[in-house]
């Protein structure tokens, strides 16, 4: 896609010719667009944002406005994102720009997922320069986390081309809202994805991110068909989403439709952004979460945001033992051997970089 | 003493109680300010049209001695006092910090026009307001540099700057809406004057005044469902307008009637007007009128047939903020 300078005078950012055109929309009568990227199919006059309010409508043609324009720049243990089955103990490069298709009331990170990118600082930092930083500096993957990297689409697809030629992977921490055409094209450049699943209630996604849940469940079950390797996160957050029948109709939908070894993550919730009126998540409810889905089937289950408890580890699902020890986002063993625990069981995950990404 | 019996049942009971507090404080909030707008006992509104056919020069160039003339006609109606600065001062006081909220997002074609807002705020110096007391402001320095505005924040002259990214750290909730809102608003303004621009939205029907404080707040662009309904009438419903909002002065100098909020050509038309109200509400009604008739005029549906009747005008009056019903707004002329 080729850069352009358009209208100099009207860019936020201060290269106007990293402008960019969205990949994904499609053009309207009356200079209005209607963006194709993610479900909520935003039809937007010109001038005017969609709803993650990081692209413009200008004269009728849809552009990103924070193509390599970071707000964020990271390197984390590749634990934080949480995957726990891919490349353990590496380092992933982690962006973001601002803008996010949800409005959670939790959100974690909302000032810059609930900001437009004019009131955030952010560097000019085109995706080769993404992938030259990831490299020296000794990351395996670019991670593309923190907001909601569905929203900068172009971007995390221009570095993970990138990243691919440097040797450097990339995986997308994200709520899975998007739709199944860019999905699919964005798949072929990724080597792993985490979804927040939010909660199993279509009126929760409404109420609480102003999303929807079946079309995260839809991108689930294209990840799958995909052979993609994914892990899925549930933030438990005392009396919204922590409901036992709840847990269990959701991971019953998860060990009948994904399959037992997807590794899902019951994570603890603090106060913050609009949800200052509730405690953090009780050990005891992750816990009771946890042997929900073990009951279920499913072989890979851990709580997050509690370092140092028990189901911080991976267990092979047949002899029990402890294949991967873990201490938040350290790894204090690891014991699989060539993706396989010492009794011969097959461990699924990305144990190591391809040498063809 | 209330028992429950879990956990759970206790978090619910206190997630009910913030929320019924919230909206205790919601309507304590709204008592607050001598100077407010009040929505008098009658219930009656009035909004002042000033029109000057004469604003436009036949080359199309704008004349500030008829645009300081309209504007004072314009505060001497709705004011009912017959000095001028009297007229001014009768609404803001000489220790306020006035701001000045324009609309310049639609660029230098259809934005507050900067010859009225320096108007404005001239009237009010001449008033006797001191000029470091007026700040004309929007969401970003960069769309008022576009609308022709001069930028200036040193204190010896009127300031005129965006907020860019200088909002409250923490979100304010009023009704639906969960925002930061700009220092500008919070901070820095004892009282508001509002400029807004007669013109169609491509969504909520209309966007004259209510719609001009989206400009406010950090994530306008999460609440534009449902025609911005109910939105833009939760925002403005917040203390830090509601009890701020002194003055509306609406920019029909050039006026669009269709495909807003962005310019088009074919559908603005030279309306030569600015039109006065104190009632947020009455003036949005009285604009929305104004454009549906030219929309007659142009061959085009009336926006409930295009679907964009501004339900938030109705809205916006349930809560109190204004009045909506056209047989309580007496339209004047100046």
């Amino acid at each position: 896609m080729q850069a352009v300078n358009l209208f100099p005078h009207r860019a936020y950012a201060a290269e106007p010719e990293q402008l960019k055109e969205v990949m994904f929309y499609k053009k309207l009568p009356d200079l209005k667009v209607e963006c194709e990227i993610c479900p909520k199919k935003c039809k937007i006059a010109d001038l005017e944002r969609g709803y993650c309010g990081n692209k413009e409508n200008r004269g009728g043609t849809y552009y990103t406005l924070i193509h390599s324009r970071p707000c964020a720049v990271h390197t984390d243990p590749i634990e934080k994102k949480p995957l726990f089955h891919c490349l353990p103990s590496s380092l992933a490069f982690s962006i973001a720009t601002a803008g996010c298709n949800f409005e959670c009331r939790f959100c974690q990170n909302w000032n810059i997922a609930q900001y437009r990118p004019e009131q955030v600082e952010s560097t000019f930092m085109p995706p080769a320069r993404i992938a030259q930083m990831a490299k020296e500096q000794d990351c395996q993957t670019i991670a593309y986390t923190y907001s909601e990297p569905v929203v900068f689409y172009e971007y995390m697809y221009d570095c993970a081309v990138e990243g691919k030629k440097a040797g450097v992977g990339s995986v997308m921490i994200s709520n899975g809202f998007i739709n199944e055409e860019p999905l699919r094209k964005l798949s072929k450049q990724l080597l792993a994805v985490k979804i927040d699943l939010k909660s199993f209630s279509n009126k929760f996604y409404k109420d609480y991110c102003s999303g929807e849940l079946a079309p995260v469940l839809k991108s689930l079950q294209v990840l799958k068909e995909l052979v993609m390797w994914f892990e899925i996160v549930v933030l438990v957050i005392p009396t919204l989403n922590d409901s036992p029948a709840e847990i269990k109709e959701m991971v019953s939908w998860i060990q009948k439709n994904l399959g037992p070894d997807v590794p899902l993550h019951f994570t603890r919730f603090h106060p913050m952004y609009k949800i200052k009126n509730l405690p953090p998540t009780s050990v005891s409810t992750l816990e009771t979460c946890h042997k929900i889905a073990k009951e279920a089937g499913l072989h890979y289950v851990y709580i997050g945001n509690v370092p140092g408890h028990p189901t911080e580890n991976t267990y092979c699902p047949r002899c029990n033992k402890i294949l991967i020890q873990r201490m938040g986002y350290a790894i204090m063993k690891n014991e699989i051997k060539d993706g396989k625990c010492s009794c011969g069981q097959s461990i699924p995950g990305v144990w190591k970089l391809p040498m063809k990404l | 003493m209330k028992s429950f019996s879990s956990r759970r049942d206790f978090l619910k009971w206190i997630t009910k109680l913030c929320v019924f507090s919230s909206g205790m404080m919601r309507t304590t909030f709204s008592f607050a300010g001598d100077a407010q707008i009040k929505i008098p006992n009658d219930r009656k509104s009035t909004v002042v049209i000033a029109k000057r056919p004469e604003v436009y020069s036949a080359s199309g160039e704008l004349s500030s001695p008829i645009v300081k003339q309209m504007l004072d006609a314009g505060i001497i109606k709705v004011t009912g006092i017959s000095d001028v600065n009297k007229a001014w001062l009768s609404i803001f006081k000489p220790e306020e910090t006035i701001g000045i909220k324009v609309n310049a997002v639609g660029g230098i074609s259809i934005c507050a026009h900067h010859e009225v807002a320096y108007a404005v705020a001239n009237s009010l110096i001449s008033a006797g307001i001191k000029s470091y007391r007026i700040i004309i402001w929007d969401r970003l320095t960069e769309e008022l540099r576009r609308g022709g505005y001069t930028i200036n924040r040193d204190e010896n002259a009127i300031r005129c700057f965006g907020t860019d990214g200088d909002y409250e750290r923490e979100p304010e909730t009023s009704g639906s809406i969960g925002s930061c809102f700009s220092s500008i608003i919070s901070r820095h303004c004892d009282a508001l004057i509002s400029i807004p621009v007669l013109k169609d939205h491509d969504l909520s029907g209309i966007s004259i005044n209510l719609k001009n404080f989206y400009g406010v707040i950090h994530n306008p662009n999460k609440y534009h469902d449902n025609g911005c309904d109910p939105y833009i009438a939760d925002l403005n419903a917040h203390p830090f307008i509601k009890n701020k909002l002194r003055l509306i002065i609406c920019d029909g100098l050039t006026a669009q009637c269709n495909g807003g909020p962005g310019f088009k050509p074919q559908w603005a038309w030279k309306y030569n007007g600015l039109i006065f109200s104190r009632d947020p509400v009455a003036i949005d009604q009285v604009g929305y009128q104004i454009i549906d008739e030219q929309r007659k005029i142009k061959g085009l549906q009336t926006l409930a047939d295009a679907g964009r009747f501004p339900k938030h005008i109705q809205t916006a009056a349930k809560l109190n903020i204004g009045i909506a019903d056209p047989a309580k707004i007496t339209t004047v002329l100046a």
